[in-house]
C-alpha cells in the first residue's frame, strides 16, 4: 500500500515534469504570480519585475532560476520548510521577518498607499480610514502597518487571499491598502475604476528572505554580490524603468 | 457593464486545459487510495476488530471532523517542522496524500452503511445453503451493496475533484491555481474564472454520466 502510493506519486511527479537534477543547483525561488506587476502570468508565461530581476541575478551568479509559484498564505510555509531557497514577491523587511530570517540588500524602495474606488470622496487620506473598512492582503505586511495607526481600532482590517481591488472597484470594501508602486501599475493598466487615495504614509524596503543557517548565508551573500553589480552596471534601474517608468530601486 | 472580452477568454481555453490533466490525475489517484483506504475501514468497522476498530473511529473523527485545507496544511508545512526529513514530500504527494485520508473518512461510512443494509435474511440464506463468509460477501453483499453506496460514492469523487482546488495553497499549480495567476495577470476575472469553471462542470457532467451508465447495469437485477 505504502510502495504503492509511493510508486504512483513518483510516476505522477514524473509526469508532472519533476525538474530533471542540475550539475550547478538552481535557486528555488517562491512567487504568487498573482501580483501584478512584480509577478503574474499571462499565456502559461511567468513575468513581471521580479522574474526579471531575478532572471538577471540567476545569469549574474551563474545559477538557475527555478520558479515556485503558491498562494501568498503558502510561500512563506515553503520557506521555512525549505522547500524554497527565498521569495520574490515584494517582501518587506519588518522586525519580526528579521528574527525568523536574514534580508539581501534591500531592491525596491516605497511606500504604502491608500487607493478607493474611483470618486470616493469620502477617504482622500490614510486619515479618512477611521471607522472604514479596508482591505489588505492575507500575510503582507500592510495589515501590520495599519495596526500601527494610532486609531487603529477604529479601522475594520479585511484580508484577502488576492482580488481585493476587484473587491474594492465593486464597492464591498471602502480601499485597500498596497505598495505604491504597484497600486499606480494597477490603476494604469488595469479595467477597474480605482484612484490613489492622498500621499504614501509609511516608507517600506523590498528584500529576498533567506534562511539563517549556513546554506541561508552563503546564498544571501552571492545574491548581494550580483545585486550590487545589476546596480552598478543599470540593470536594476533599467528593469524598474521598464516595468513602472520610474527607478524605484534606490531609497 | 465592460463587455465580454471572448477572445481573451478562447486563448484562455487551450492554456488552462494544460492543467486540467494534473486536476484529474490528482482526484483520480485520491480516489483510487481512498476507495482502499475505505473498504479496509468498513470492513474493520463491520466486523468490529478488536483495536483496529477503535483506531479506525478515531481515524475516521478526525479527518472528518477537520476541514482539508487545515489536514493539507499539517501535511504540508506543519509535520516538516516537526521533522525535517518529510520535506521530501512534495505538493502533490501532500495533496493526493490530503484527499485520499479526508475522503476515506467519508467513503468508508458510506461504504459500511451500504454493507449493513443489505438485509439479514441475504445474510442468512446464504450461510444456510452453505456457502463460506468469503462467498457470502463476493456473491451475496458486495453486489449488492455496491449498488447502494455507488451514487454516494460518486458524489465523492466529485467533490474531489473540486477540492483539488486547493492544492495550489500548496504550490501545485493545477487548473485553478493556473486560472487563479491568469487571472492576477489580466484582471478579467469573471473571463478566467467562467471559463475555469465550464471546464470542472464538462468533467463532472461527464462523470455523471458514467454514474448513469453503471447504476443502470447495476439495477438490471432489479428490473422487470
Amino acid at each position: 500500500m505504502k510502495t504503492l502510493l509511493i510508486n504512483t506519486v513518483l510516476a505522477i511527479s514524473l509526469l508532472a515534469g519533476a525538474p530533471a537534477l542540475a550539475q550547478e543547483k538552481p535557486l528555488k525561488v517562491g512567487m504568487s504570480g498573482q501580483y501584478f506587476p512584480f509577478t503574474f502570468v499571462e499565456q502559461d508565461e511567468i513575468k513581471g519585475f521580479e522574474v526579471d530581476i531575478m532572471d538577471a541575478l540567476g545569469k549574474e551568479m551563474g545559477r538557475d532560476i527555478q520558479y515556485e509559484t503558491a498562494n501568498f498564505s503558502g510561500l512563506f510555509g515553503m520557506l521555512q520548510s525549505g522547500r524554497i531557497d527565498t521569495v520574490a514577491n515584494q517582501i518587506t523587511i519588518t522586525d519580526e521577518r528579521q528574527k525568523a530570517y536574514i534580508f539581501s540588500e534591500p531592491y525596491v524602495y516605497d511606500g504604502a498607499q491608500v487607493v478607493t474606488k474611483k470618486g470616493n470622496t469620502e477617504v482622500e487620506s490614510v486619515e479618512d480610514l477611521k471607522g472604514k473598512t479596508v482591505a489588505v492582503n492575507l500575510g503582507s505586511n500592510f495589515e501590520a502597518l495599519l495596526k500601527e495607526l494610532p486609531y487603529a481600532d477604529q479601522i475594520n482590517i479585511k484580508t484577502y487571499e488576492s482580488n481585493l481591488e476587484r473587491d474594492t472597484a465593486l464597492g464591498r470594501v471602502d480601499a485597500f491598502v498596497m505598495d505604491r508602486v504597484s497600486a499606480s501599475q494597477i490603476i494604469k493598466e488595469k479595467p477597474l475604476p480605482l484612484e490613489l487615495a492622498g500621499p504614501t504614509f509609511s516608507q517600506i524596503t523590498n528584500a529576498n528572505p533567506f534562511h539563517d543557517t549556513e546554506e541561508g548565508r552563503a546564498l544571501r551573500d552571492e545574491v548581494n554580490q550580483a545585486l550590487a553589480t545589476l546596480r552598478e552596471d543599470g540593470t536594476l534601474a533599467s528593469i524598474s524603468e521598464k516595468w513602472f517608468g520610474t527607478d524605484i530601486t534606490q531609497p | 457593464m465592460d463587455v465580454l472580452n471572448v477572445e481573451y477568454m478562447l486563448g484562455l481555453v487551450p492554456v488552462l486545459l494544460r492543467y486540467l490533466p494534473l486536476t484529474l490525475q490528482l482526484a483520480g489517484i485520491g480516489m483510487v487510495l481512498a476507495l482502499i483506504l475505505a473498504c479496509l475501514f468498513a470492513v474493520v468497522r463491520v466486523l468490529r476488530i478488536p483495536v483496529l476498530n477503535q483506531l479506525t473511529i478515531v481515524f475516521i473523527s478526525f479527518f472528518r471532523g477537520t476541514p482539508l485545507l487545515v489536514q493539507l496544511f499539517l501535511f504540508y508545512y506543519g509535520l516538516p517542522q516537526l521533522f525535517s526529513a518529510l520535506t521530501v514530500i512534495d505538493g502533490i504527494t501532500a495533496t493526493i496524500m490530503g484527499l485520499t485520508m479526508h475522503f476515506s473518512a467519508y467513503m468508508a461510512e458510506s461504504i459500511r452503511a451500504a454493507i449493513v443494509g443489505v438485509d439479514r435474511s441475504q445474510t442468512e440464506a446464504a450461510l444456510s445453503i452453505g456457502m463460506t463468509n468469503g462467498q457470502l460477501m463476493r456473491r451475496v453483499v458486495l453486489p449488492q451493496a455496491t449498488r447502494v453506496a455507488l451514487p454516494t460514492l460518486m458524489n465523492y469523487f466529485i467533490d474531489m475533484i473540486k477540492a483539488t482546488s486547493l492544492a495550489f495553497t500548496l504550490g501545485v499549480t493545477e487548473l485553478m491555481g493556473a486560472t487563479q495567476k491568469e487571472a492576477a495577470g489580466s484582471f478579467l476575472y469573471f473571463e478566467a474564472f467562467i471559463v475555469a469553471a465550464i471546464m470542472y462542470w464538462i468533467v463532472v457532467e461527464l462523470l455523471s454520466k458514467l454514474q448513469n451508465y453503471l447504476e443502470t447495469r447495476l439495477n438490471k437485477a432489479y428490473n422487470r
